[in-house]
């Protein structure tokens, strides 16, 4: 479903990522593990197409097709979801009419007929029931005044409501207590299927327990330095990354 | 590109070179007020002509709470509407004046005067539309007087949507006895360049007033909006909230004055002015200003510029939502919070509309982040 071969990115004149290489399978949840700075949030912005990361070589094929030609709301349409590390409050624009011009949007570009608001308005409150989640969310303006926690679970109802092909989790698990952290394991859980990838981009162990990744990557100095099952994240929350580092040195 | 004159002298030789027009009868019809009318068709209406009062096309009250008188001389200057509402009469509907700009000539000079007094205790929603049914070149000069007596409410939605070749200037004087509470919004779109005025005063202690306002200037439009208030009382409170949005080589100016006199202790003013400006060719001039001679007040003034966010469109792109969308969406977000405040469903629709319209013909709109 996506190959990244031999990425480089630069933003703002410094190389982030430095020949980063990944295979994602339909049905394959990855995780993408990863100290501060090791380049976890600019590969899943380069994924969702922002225009300031700049790609000086390698490519990413997402379907058969050259990803890094496609304007950001093309991946959308195609069935990228990335969920924002940090959402953008739009004040003045509704939540329920935002997620409703999100959703036709992208049922258009695959042939289907858009939803009324009637028939929205039911498909978003099945969704919202699924997750145990709270109605007023969708009154409000898109982001606007929520709490961390309220969000990333916006970002989870969004990701639930345009089910994806692939979803990038952004660190979606930072700063979140315990109940939120179950929504959105609820969340991706219940988008789990053998058609779909999902690439967990965390900072802890946390999420993973929650959250069973097939493979889990460790992300250092812009490119993966170390793959493997659950059992590396464990080794990881018990080791430090300190541990990938000495490793790497040593080897070296 | 139009240039709005500053100087006195400038505005009389502009008021000069537009001849006065004569009240010209069977030009509009009932067809066209049902068009353009923002209000339910058994509401109280007033039209205008080119500032004349068309009686047979008006709805006229029955009941006596509201009277309606005019001078119905053509050749006086004082030629006017004048509007009261008994005191404790609370209007269920809105009372609508229509304001129509129509004529075969051109360059002619229309000057509307309208007098609404709201007697002691009344409440009233007044909804005042600028509309033209031809693109003549024209300018309409309106005074609007509003007087609101000892706790008078009154909910005052205007919506300025003129031809892109005519002038338009309009000067609102707002004076409030003891108690009364004054909301306002203007929505100004049309004319080829635009100048509202607003001057509040105070005669009674405990009155509010609320001023919105917003703003849509494109190429060869220019909008000036000008605010006095004048706090010389105490205990009265004022919040203008002023926005605007600015493309290709619009161009605006957002004065807006506040004084707190000596006197005016306990005095609560805001103002604040923020644009949005889609264009590198777009001109904003704000200039908020706050003057307290008082000691005891809360009063905060604060002005934005800025560009569409480029963060807020990438989310809304991320989202599968197209660019113009996008771009749509965040402005008509900027602009909402501005125009939800009319309380007039029709009017708010007929703004949304003219909105999204005017925006989505900005064909350059796709390349706003590139500029």
């Amino acid at each position: 479903m996506l190959s990244v071969k031999d990425l480089h990115v630069v933003v703002n004149g410094k190389e982030i990522l430095t020949g980063l290489n990944l295979e994602i399978k339909p049905g394959e949840i990855h995780a993408l593990m990863g100290p501060n700075g090791s380049g976890k949030s600019t590969l899943s912005k380069v994924l969702a197409g922002r225009e300031e990361y700049v790609v000086t070589e390698g490519s990413v094929t997402y379907k058969g097709q050259d990803l890094l030609a496609l304007a950001p709301e093309v991946r959308a349409q195609q069935g990228i979801f990335m969920a924002f590390q940090y959402p953008v409050e739009i004040p003045g624009v509704n939540n329920t009419y935002f997620l409703q011009m999100a959703l036709n949007a992208i049922r258009k570009a695959r042939g289907e007929a858009e939803l009324n608001s009637l028939a929205f308005m039911r498909l978003v409150r099945d969704k919202l029931k699924a997750l145990e989640m709270d109605e007023s969310l969708l009154k409000r303006y898109v982001n606007a005044g929520f709490s961390g926690g309220e969000m990333k679970r916006n970002e989870i109802l969004q990701m639930t409501l345009l089910e994806p092909s692939l979803a990038i989790l952004d660190e979606t698990d930072s700063g979140l207590d315990i109940d939120a952290l179950k929504i959105v394991a609820r969340g991706v859980n219940t988008l789990r299927s053998p058609e779909r990838a999902m690439l967990v981009i965390t900072h802890y162990q946390r999420l993973l327990d929650y959250i069973e990744p097939d493979v889990v990557h460790v992300l250092s100095g812009g490119k993966i330095v170390m793959s493997g099952d659950k059992s590396l994240a464990l080794e990881l929350e018990a080791k430090g990354y300190g541990w990938v580092q000495d490793g790497l040195e040593q080897a070296a | 590109m139009n240039t709005l004159p500053t100087s006195p002298e400038a505005i009389a030789t502009l008021l000069g070179s537009f001849q006065p027009v004569a009240l010209e009868d069977d030009l509009l019809t009932p067809d066209d007020v049902e068009q353009l009318r923002l209000t339910p068709v058994e509401s109280l209406r007033v039209v205008m002509l080119n500032g004349f009062f068309m009686p047979e096309l008006s709805t006229l009250p029955q009941d006596g709470s509201v009277t309606v008188a005019t001078t119905l001389n053509t050749d006086s200057p004082d030629e006017g509407v004048s509007i009261r509402i008994k005191a404790g009469s609370v209007l269920a509907q809105a009372l609508e004046v229509l304001h129509v700009s129509f004529s075969f000539e051109s360059e002619f000079i229309a000057q509307p005067r309208l007098r609404v007094v709201l007697e002691a205790g009344a409440h009233a929603t007044l909804v005042e539309q600028y509309t033209h049914l031809s693109d003549t070149l024209c300018l309409n000069n309106a005074v609007v007087e509003v007087f609101l007596e000892a706790g008078a409410r009154l909910s005052h939605p205007r919506l300025q949507q003129e031809s892109l070749r005519t002038r338009h200037l309009s000067s609102l004087h707002v004076n409030q006895a003891a108690g009364s509470h004054y909301h306002g919004t203007t929505l100004a779109f049309g004319g080829a360049w635009s100048r509202t005025e607003f001057h509040v005063a105070f005669s009674g202690t405990g009155a509010h007033c609320d001023l919105n306002g917003f703003y849509l200037v494109g190429d060869q439009q220019t909008h000036d909006m000008h605010l006095d208030v004048i706090h010389n009382l105490p205990g009265c409170s004022s919040n203008a909230r002023f926005k605007g949005i600015l493309y290709g080589n619009g161009k605006a100016v957002f004065n807006g004055n506040i004084v707190v006199k000596p006197d005016a202790q306990k005095t609560d003013a805001r103002l604040s002015n923020d644009n949005l400006l889609l264009s590198r060719a777009a001109e904003i001039d704000t200039r908020p200003r706050l003057e307290i001679y008082a000691d005891d007040v809360q009063c905060s003034h604060g002005t934005t510029v800025g560009q569409l966010d480029p963060e807020m469109l990438f989310y809304l792109r991320a989202r599968g939502i197209p660019q113009t969308q996008a771009t749509l969406m965040v402005c008509d977000g900027f602009a909402s919070e501005i125009i939800d405040t009319c309380n007039a469903a029709a009017l708010q629709q007929q703004a949304q509309t003219l909105l999204a319209k005017r925006l989505a013909s900005v064909t350059a709109l796709a390349g706003v982040n590139d500029a």
